[in-house]
């Protein structure tokens, strides 16, 4: 445990009206929280912030905030892969054009484009993966953070 | 696709097995023995070898369809209460999910989909780490491999045009595989750790990507019976059930354009399917294990519906990937093969409370002319899994894999176990 872990709160599942996702704003994270059924933590690091959602069946999301607000990388363990329609946003299309170019085979995914990246491993009952956007790493964050 | 009535199956051991489960409906198949007043019923041994093979796959429209690195079986599913059948080739054999799954194209049996509490019909959703998904309702057949039976499992019928469209939770912004060359196989055949697909996480509460309740036009994510849900065929044999091990030769450097093997039902059960000098050592009850690397532990599983290798990173590794555009995109690359070795470890299932680990020796080569040759079986092929360990078909080439599967025990211990 670093230091600058500083856990703020804990949430319980409450409604939240819509918005984005990786790439979006700090509102597409409760969103996320409400259509989980999840309880939330919050976890200030250095330039950034985690926020962490547990669902009812155990998938643990968590997603990553610049100082400014933007969801800079999206982290998933669990039974299933939650919706990457809605963790995903917009980049999601990219990521499915990527994996579709790569037929032919059974795998883990991992598409590095120069500024999204997508890895996804697992098998039935586990599963994990993760995503961030380059260009959107904030200053002296490595993209290992994003776990 | 060749649809089998019962009168057209000519093969003597394929007979040999109707005219067993139906004796069997009569006890007439049993040995029995009493010991000190308690009498016990023992199926007499049946044929537990299952021929599996890889090569070039299904053919759809004149094409082969087949990925790299897939291995295939035959199963036989039918209907008793009319005794019709139908068998099936290249099946997927995945030891990475669980039950079996048939896309609706190929199903020529008439069966009606199994429906819940409320008589409304389940939807069941299978998602993968690539993001594909399968979707469709259950229906029951019994099962047929080598001599074996397992009798009224509930299976999937993958993505029938006349069932409600995949709910989105399932999607989940992914791909269907929902066609033989989609699927490139005739189905998959789950025969993994465990008893069923989702368990009791499914039993007892509903989570959302797995099991539906599909009243009309929209399904609802519900909990499903562990008997209702899809089953491990292999544990569900009324004998030879405890688990299988997988056997199949290795191949040189270059690879190979087919392979054949054999898939042996049970673990100790018959004089075929003993441990001999394989150490096992438990999974988890999500299934996985650890891996060690360069003294670095890592969650880990076996996957024989793996391509490859897929384990860490390039920086980890220092093994470059593959161009993203290029036809071995999502492999590594290395100019010339380099050799690994990871510890695996895992609790011993007989529950010494000793752990067990075994060193693992593989090579990676360059996937790219791997992938541009004729060939499609390949001990070498390996790609990038950031943080994890999941040892695909290269693993299973040139050994004997036995899958131990959850709450059943042999003289491994009680799975879920991996030995080899």
């Amino acid at each position: 445990m670093r230091n600058e872990f500083i856990l703020l709160s804990i949430l319980a599942a409450t409604a939240f009206p819509a918005g984005a996702t990786l790439g979006g704003s700090t509102e597409s994270v409760v969103t996320d929280q409400s259509k989980i059924h999840a309880k939330r933590a919050v976890v200030e690091r250095q330039n950034y912030t985690v926020h962490e959602m547990t669902g009812d069946d155990g998938t643990v999301i968590r997603e990553y905030v610049t100082p400014g607000g933007k969801v800079f990388g999206v982290s998933w363990t669990g039974p299933t892969i939650p919706d990457l329609t809605q963790l995903l946003g917009a980049y999601n299309t990219e990521f499915q054009a990527a994996m579709r170019a790569k037929r032919g085979r059974r795998s883990s995914a991992a598409v590095h484009n120069p500024d999204l990246v997508v890895e996804s491993s697992g098998h039935m009952r586990a599963f994990r993966g993760r995503a961030y956007l380059n260009s959107m790493l904030p200053s002296g964050v490595a993209e290992d953070v994003v776990q | 696709m060749r649809p089998v009535h019962w009168r057209d199956l000519a093969a003597a051991a394929v007979t040999a097995v109707l005219l067993t489960s139906l004796a069997a409906c009569s006890g007439g198949s049993s040995s029995r023995s009493s010991t000190t007043g308690v009498t016990t019923t023992t199926p007499l041994p049946v044929n537990n070898v299952q021929p599996v093979l890889m090569d070039y796959g299904p053919i759809v429209n004149g094409q082969y369809v087949g990925f790299n690195n897939t291995l295939y079986t035959t199963v036989i599913i039918c209907v008793l209460v009319t005794i019709a059948c139908q068998s099936i080739d290249h099946v997927l054999v995945d030891t990475g999910s669980t039950g079996l799954r048939i896309p609706a194209s190929l199903v020529t049996l008439s069966l009606p989909y199994m429906t819940d509490t409320s008589n409304n019909p389940i939807g069941n959703c299978v998602q993968y780490a690539d993001t594909t998904y399968q979707w469709g309702p259950l229906v029951k057949v019994d099962v047929q491999m080598a001599g074996e039976v397992a009798s009224s499992v509930p299976i999937q019928i993958v993505g029938p045009t006349n069932f409600i469209a995949a709910p989105s939770l399932c999607t989940s912004g992914g791909t269907p595989a929902q066609t033989v060359a989609a699927m490139g196989a005739n189905g998959i055949l789950g025969v993994g750790l465990f008893r069923q697909d989702c368990g009791s996480a499914c039993a007892a509460a509903a989570p959302p990507a797995i099991y539906f309740t599909c009243p009309g036009s929209v399904c609802a994510a519900a909990s499903v019976p562990l008997a209702s849900q899809l089953q491990n065929p292999v544990w569900m044999f009324p004998q030879d059930n405890n688990g299988l091990a997988i056997v199949l030769p290795q191949v040189g450097a270059g690879g190979s354009v087919s392979l054949s093997g054999s898939m042996i039902f049970g673990v100790g059960t018959q004089s075929d399917n003993s441990l001999g000098g394989a150490q096992a050592q438990g999974a988890d009850s999500d299934g996985n294990f650890t891996t060690t690397f360069n003294g670095k532990s890592y969650s880990s599983f076996i996957d024989s519906g793996s391509s490859g290798y897929f384990f860490l990173d390039s920086t980890t590794t220092g093994l470059p990937n593959c161009a993203s555009n290029g036809d071995a995109s999502g492999f590594y690359c290395p100019a010339s093969p380099v050799a690994f070795t990871a510890i695996n470890s895992g609790p011993n299932p007989r529950g010494t409370g000793v752990p067990v680990s075994i060193n693992n020796a593989f090579s990676i080569a360059n996937a790219l002319p791997l992938i541009d040759s004729s060939f499609v079986v390949f001990n070498n092929l390996g790609g990038p899994s950031t943080a994890a360990f999941d040892w695909g078909i290269p693993f299973f080439l040139g050994r004997t894999v036995f899958v131990g599967i959850e709450g059943q025990s042999s003289p491994a211990g009680t799975g879920p176990y991996w030995a080899y």
